[in-house]
């Protein structure tokens, strides 16, 4: 089993790594690179006179920020210049990138020139929290609703939660999130939430807490509501199926309750193919943290990532794809121990 | 076809759904020559933020730029006409060539003669203007040598599978799904839109690559559904080239659940291309789209109309696409 499975991650971690290594090379190609921006900067802020903003010195200024940063290397291990193909050796910006990545140095920022990974850090302490408590509020929220569900499929409240469910399910999270701030954070409207703005700068650890509670809330709210229904959907039809096996029928012939034959009998079986989403749910949740962060001005890795790719800036980009990335294989790692330890079946034998 | 037609009269919420739908695409295409007292990009900066009630010659009011929300709208859908609904259509043809032919020829049926792989490795090697001519010479010469072998060898009853070597099609394609889907969506459209902002046929080709893979997976399954069933064994008795019997007897029926994964899918994308307008992302500030007039609602809260008619346009689009998701579905498998 165990050999089962580190193959698994063994190639996942490859097909990571493979689909880092080329958002690194597309990155790289792309036009508004760093120097771009430093000669805008520099004309920008009147740094460099009318005479010295000549083509001139402008290529100077770029040659200097290329060569600092390490850009005026060739980007592959072979590249193709003026229709011949070189070969580079090691002297690479990819062999460069790679080999500090592995040694978990993830480069600088562009803007700022702050390490990526310090960035990350800091953002990470917000998010994380964040996402982990919206996973755990929508499987408990996901696995009480399906079992309502499931156990009156005809009612009047069934049926509205099963249509507010649908509705959820092709609302985008950002069209959910914006009308959760425009209803409810709304100085017009009701304004029941903070979701935007400073931290009271002198208040104790408790207030601080309490604060970014109420910060935290809608953004928590929207990640919640977007992914109950692909939570909730699959386990209600799974449960209802169950529901018609032979055994769902001697539970109840034997005298238990509905909701007792669903939650003891019923449950575990139908609770199998939800694992798989799981997954999908982590990256999932850490795409949807792009989008609440940074409409509720979160400090985030979400709205790190937004930033970063509307200012071209690259390294930090690659950084959050590598993150996203490692945020599935840690799903699809939790998705395969919990099948392991609830269905026995499914360990491959030797 | 009447059975569908009978559904489309039945039900009242299926036909709002396909007007609404229909409405769209028509603003959509004519949206150039529509009467529209205002451009989409110029503001009215003698009117900003105006409410639809006060203003003027301005039926949704305008945004806290002094845009036209109305202008916007429209524009909105031109965008889905343009970008999105090709995307979609791209990225269904991909998909459904690519999963049909990993489901049907596996890793196994096609055999590709070694020659054939050799000629075509000499010609990318010219093409691409590598380095060592000697190789190619030598890669020349096999092939030429690889060639006469595989043609006397098929003047033999059984050596046409002599020299011959399998093309792990369904490896390949399952592996750049794989590659794919190791990060989602939305991160890997955001990573690679990084850059200056992007042309509408880079983004309907962005677009694409991200969408095909879910039509590649769903004909490939559907394939080997139909790969089981007895009219293939009769096709290939009769004699039939595998090829031909690929095209016109098993892919026919490998898209079928086509017809209600479409809709779903467009939704996909409206929903994705959307939020990277929202988010700003490799789009030119002059690109008006129903995600841009959202995230414009941000600048000023007061203004709600900037926010609900895009938002309802939206969310209506996406709901009929469902709908129609639906009934596609209830009228494949009647």
């Amino acid at each position: 089993m165990w050999r089962w499975l580190f193959g698994r991650l063994a190639r996942a971690a490859g097909f990571a790594w493979l689909i880092t290594s080329l958002v690194f090379i597309v990155s790289r190609q792309l036009p508004g690179g760093p120097d771009q921006l430093a000669v805008a900067d520099l004309s920008e802020s009147g740094r460099l006179g009318a005479a010295a903003q000549a083509a001139g010195s402008q290529q100077v200024v770029r040659l200097a920020v290329r060569r600092r940063l390490g850009l005026e290397l060739p980007v592959f291990y072979v590249t193709r210049a003026g229709g011949q193909w070189q070969w580079h050796g090691t002297a690479n910006q990819y062999h460069h990138w790679a080999v500090a990545v592995l040694h978990g140095d993830l480069g600088r920022s562009y803007r700022d020139g702050q390490p990526v990974g310090t960035l990350l850090r800091e953002a990470l302490r917000f998010t994380l929290p964040l996402a982990a408590s919206a996973a755990g509020l929508a499987a408990g929220l996901a696995l009480g609703l399906g079992l309502y569900l499931a156990r009156r499929p005809g009612s009047v409240g069934a049926r509205l939660l099963g249509g507010l469910l649908n509705g959820l399910q092709v609302t985008p999270l950002f069209l959910l999130a914006l009308g959760l701030l425009l209803l409810l954070a709304n100085p017009e409207f009701l304004n029941l939430l903070p979701a935007a703005g400073q931290a009271p700068a002198a208040s104790s650890g408790g207030h601080l807490v309490v604060y970014w509670l109420g910060r935290a809330a809608l953004p928590l709210l929207s990640l919640v509501l977007t992914v109950l229904p692909e939570l909730t959907l699959p386990l209600v039809a799974n449960l209802r199926h169950e529901a018609t096996t032979g055994y769902a029928t001697t539970a109840r012939a034997k005298g238990l309750p509905v909701g007792q034959m669903l939650r003891r009998h019923a449950l575990p079986n139908a609770l199998l193919p939800l694992l798989t989403t799981l997954t999908d749910l982590l990256p999932a949740l850490v795409a949807g943290t792009v989008v609440v962060e940074v409409l509720f001005a979160l400090p985030g890795s979400g709205r790190l990532l937004a930033e970063a790719a509307a200012a071209h800036d690259y390294p930090l980009v690659v950084a959050g794809v590598l993150l996203t990335a490692l945020a599935r294989l840690l799903g699809l790692l939790l998705a395969d121990m919990l099948n392991f330890l609830i269905d026995p079946r499914l360990r491959p034998s030797a | 076809m009447p059975p569908r037609l009978f559904l489309l009269r039945t039900r009242p919420a299926a036909r709002l759904a396909l007007g609404w739908l229909l409405l769209l695409v028509i603003v959509g295409a004519l949206a150039p020559w529509l009467p529209l007292p205002y451009a989409p990009t110029t503001p009215d900066l003698l009117q900003v933020a105006a409410s639809p009630a006060t203003s003027s010659g301005h039926y949704l009011g305008t945004d806290s730029l002094g845009r036209d929300v109305l202008a916007g709208l429209v524009a909105g859908a031109r965008r889905l006409v343009l970008l999105t609904l090709p995307a979609v259509a791209l990225a269904i043809l991909l998909g459904t060539l690519a999963g049909a032919a990993a489901g049907f020829w596996g890793n196994r049926r096609l055999r590709l003669p070694l020659a054939a792989i050799g000629w075509a490795l000499a010609a990318t090697w010219w093409g691409l203007r590598l380095p060592g001519v000697a190789f190619l010479c030598g890669l020349l010469g096999i092939s030429a040598a690889l060639t006469l072998l595989t043609w006397r060898a098929a003047r033999h009853p059984t050596g046409h599978r002599r020299y011959t070597c399998a093309l792990p099609l369904d490896g390949m394609v399952l592996g750049i799904i794989t590659l794919l889907g190791s990060v989602p969506r939305l991160i890997l459209l955001v990573a690679l839109a990084a850059g200056p902002p992007l042309a509408t046929p880079q983004l309907l080709a962005l677009l694409a690559l991200l969408a095909w893979p879910e039509a590649a997976r769903l004909v490939r399954g559907q394939m080997h559904w139909v790969r089981a069933q007895p009219f293939m064994e009769a096709a290939q008795a009769s004699g039939l080239p595998l090829s031909r019997i690929w095209w016109r007897h098993a892919l026919p029926h490998a898209c079928r659940p086509l017809l209600a994964f479409g809709p779903l899918s467009l939704a996909g994308l409206v929903g994705l291309e959307s939020a990277l307008a929202f988010l700003g992302i490799g789009q030119g500030p002059d690109v008006v789209s129903w995600g841009s007039q959202l995230a414009s609602v941000r600048h000023d809260t007061t203004a709600w109309w900037v926010a609900v008619f895009p938002g309802l346009a939206l969310f209506l689009t996406l709901l009929a696409l469902q709908k129609l998701a639906k009934l596609a579905s209830s009228a494949v498998h009647k």
